[in-house]
């Protein structure tokens, strides 16, 4: 009997808890939904405040370059806006340089050194990523290494080397020395250290070869990194400027990033709007390749383990 | 098809650190085997190191006749599950289950016509143009073993197939690996470390601890006759009770402990290598364990300490005075009247009392 009766005291004493825990977790939760809408709308004033800042140059270009009157070029903020919109200075940009020509040299550039560039360092990661052998965090020290010299170190001896070479005012001098990066090996390593053990194993039980497994396994899964990597590399090697530009002399054969410098700067530039228009003719090709790898950086290992 | 034949096999990852101790172990053709252990006790080196996935460091492995220790992990005949998986996330699942096929170079047509086989026998047929992502856990472990079963290997290995799955998909998947193994009669090669499956499944269970095997033998025989203290534990659930003992008679056919306070127990075994006054450990599995009458005065008094109602049985923890461990009793569904507080006697018949020496080790039974 007593033992009931104690049992119903305490029950009756932890309901009214209960009851007063649930309205301080209601105060609680409410504090929260306040915070998480704080920290939210923080989120996004910062995000909008990058996205501007990152813009602002190509919409300045791309709205002086639309503008058929150029003396609104240099007031702010009205050069946001064109002036008597028209398509005249992009006409021009073909009628006063070269620019198809360029673009065919920036693309058979740009090509062979992404897929270069994605060849080596899968080659190059592979091993540092998944063998074993002597030597192996040395070398991937060295690697890293390199990313702290300035890239101008390089101007010298690889010129000296390219003439050697014989490759002086060619395409592949001009891309050759960007093909070997510690940046986009570092980034393969990475992708591969994070392959299950398990998919590797299930394909040389399947008696893939080490190079099957590379190839048929190991890099479809690692699309995003690739993906990421080709971008890298396309905007390296389209904005490439300073090494071509000395590699190159014959005009035929610059890239467009020199040859819009060359032709439409200087003392015998036409106009700032030319230029804009011709920046903006430059870019385009990137934007357009990041459309269509970007479904790539969806993640390559859903649905492997587990 | 094919035996596997182990011998004194070792495996070291460091020089220092020995996993496998030297295992000895004959598989015949066709024979279902599962390796049972706790975690840890070296139960996937083994399996990897017959797969080819991991070096043997000493010992001889025969696949069939042929010695494999150096042979590549595709060229020994095995198809591997694994417990992840591991299936290629950018292929469908009919290029995951023909990968070994378009590797080795087979026409297409018979690759498509295994995979067709296989996912039929495996009821995935619908889900041939799936990408992994796309198919639940159940039906992902169902394309790993089709992608065992396409290519027809002598052996198959499997690494815990079923621990990532729930519970009743575990039974079915349970059964359904049952019912393969009889339909294609290949070796299998089973790891778990859950000892229902390795019951269930197994021709032969293979109880591994700490890299060294502890005892070989049906499911049965191991559960009737564990040969060691450890594979007494293991097996059955809820485990043998193993209760503390000093040997106080040796007679024929027969052993007489005592516990404390005085209870004796007798054991039918065979403990004439014994002597009065060694330590020993009486084991008895809770289903055996009686309910005597009240009144009986041979047997042993004890209180309910807790019950448990799974419907089919009742479980009851009982303590006797004087004795530290809890000791379980499986009783028929229909014993309701038991609670908490109860005085019950209970009795050990002898015939299902085991006994272990000092060291662990069986003594045999008499009968
Ligand atoms: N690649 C490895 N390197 C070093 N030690 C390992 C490696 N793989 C497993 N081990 C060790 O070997 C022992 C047995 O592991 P494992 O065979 O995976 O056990 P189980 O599958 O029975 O749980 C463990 O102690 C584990 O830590
Ligand atoms: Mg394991």
């Amino acid at each position: 009997m007593s033992a009931s009766h104690s049992a119903e005291k305490v029950l009756s004493s932890s309901a009214k808890d209960s009851a007063a825990s649930k309205k301080r977790s209601r105060n609680m939760a409410n504090s929260r939904k306040a915070q998480r809408a704080l920290a939210l709308a923080g989120q996004y004033a910062g995000l909008i405040a990058f996205a501007i800042f990152t813009c602002f140059p190509f919409v300045w270009a791309l709205a002086v370059g639309l503008s058929t009157d150029p003396s609104n070029t240099w007031l702010f903020p009205r050069s946001f806006w064109p002036t008597e919109p028209g398509l005249m200075w992009f006409e021009r940009v073909f009628t006063e340089m070269p620019f198809l020509k360029y673009l065919k040299n920036s693309t058979v550039m740009s090509f062979w050194t992404i897929v270069s560039v994605v060849v080596i360092s899968v080659l190059a990661a592979y091993p540092l990523a998944r063998l074993k052998f002597p030597g192996r965090n040395l070398i991937f020290v060295a690697i890293i290494a390199t990313l702290m010299l300035p890239s101008e170190v390089n101007i010298i001896p690889n010129f000296i080397t390219l003439k050697h070479l014989g490759l002086l005012d060619s395409y592949w001098g001009a891309i050759i020395p960007n093909f070997a990066g510690a940046f986009g090996i570092f980034l393969m390593k990475q992708a591969f250290e994070q392959i299950p053990q398990d998919l590797i194993d299930a394909a040389r039980v399947d008696g893939a070869t080490e190079l099957q497994i590379l190839w048929r396994v190991m890099v479809p899964v690692s699309a995003p990194s690739i993906a990421a990597l080709s971008i890298f590399t396309l905007v390296n090697a389209w904005n490439d400027y300073l090494w071509p530009s000395i590699v190159i002399t014959t005009r035929d054969k610059l890239p467009l990033a020199v040859g819009v410098f060359n032709d439409l700067t200087g003392p015998f530039a036409v106009s700032t709007s030319l230029v804009m228009a011709a920046i903006v003719l430059t870019v385009l090709p990137v934007l357009i390749f990041f459309a269509f790898t970007q479904r790539y950086f969806i993640s390559g290992l859903d649905g492997a383990v587990k | 098809m094919a035996s596997v034949t182990l011998k004194n096999i070792k495996k070291n990852y460091t020089k220092d650190v020995t996993v496998i101790k030297g295992v000895d172990l004959d598989i015949q053709d066709g024979e279902f085997v599962v390796f049972v252990g706790p975690s840890g006790c070296g139960k996937s080196t083994m399996l990897r190191m017959i797969a080819g996935l991991e070096d043997i460091t000493d010992g001889e492995l025969f696949i069939g006749d042929t010695l494999a220790n150096d042979v590549h992990a595709s060229k020994r005949g095995i198809a591997m599950v694994f417990q992840s998986y591991a299936l290629y996330p950018h292929m469908t699942v009919a290029q995951n289950m023909g990968f070994a096929l378009k590797l080795a170079g087979t026409p297409k047509a018979e690759i498509d016509e295994r995979v067709n086989k296989a996912a039929d026998i495996l009821q995935i047929t619908h889900l041939l143009e799936r990408k992994p992502k796309a198919l639940s856990g159940g039906q992902r472990q169902r394309v790993a073993i089709g992608r065992a079963i396409v290519r027809e290997p002598k052996v198959f290995l499997f690494d815990e197939p079923l621990s990532n799955l729930d519970a009743s998909l575990r039974l079915n998947m349970r059964v359904e690996l049952s019912k393969l193994h009889q339909d294609l009669k290949t070796t299998m090669i089973y790891v778990t470390h859950d000892q229902v499956e390795a019951m269930t499944l197994a021709d032969r269970i293979v109880v591994f601890n700490a890299g060294v095997i502890q005892q070989v033998g049906t499911p049965l025989e191991m559960y009737e006759n564990p040969s060691n203290l450890f594979v007494a534990g293991f097996l059955g659930s809820p485990k043998m009770n193993l209760l503390e003992a000093q040997l106080v008679g040796v007679e024929q056919g027969a052993a007489v402990m005592r516990l404390p306070k005085g209870i004796t127990v007798r054991s039918a075994v065979d403990a004439s290598r014994g002597k009065v006054g060694d330590k020993v450990t009486l084991g008895i599995r809770p289903e055996h364990i009686q309910l005597a009458d009240p009144q009986d005065a041979n047997a042993i008094p004890a209180r309910v300490d807790l019950i448990e109602h799974l419907g089919d049985i009742v479980l009851a923890y009982i303590e006797i005075p004087g004795i530290n461990e809890i000791i379980c009793l499986k009783l028929p569904g229909h014993m309701t009247g038991l609670k908490y507080g109860d005085s019950v006697r209970i009795a050990f018949p002898e015939k299902n009392v085991l006994l272990f020496d000092a060291e662990g080790l069986a003594f045999k039974r008499s009968a």
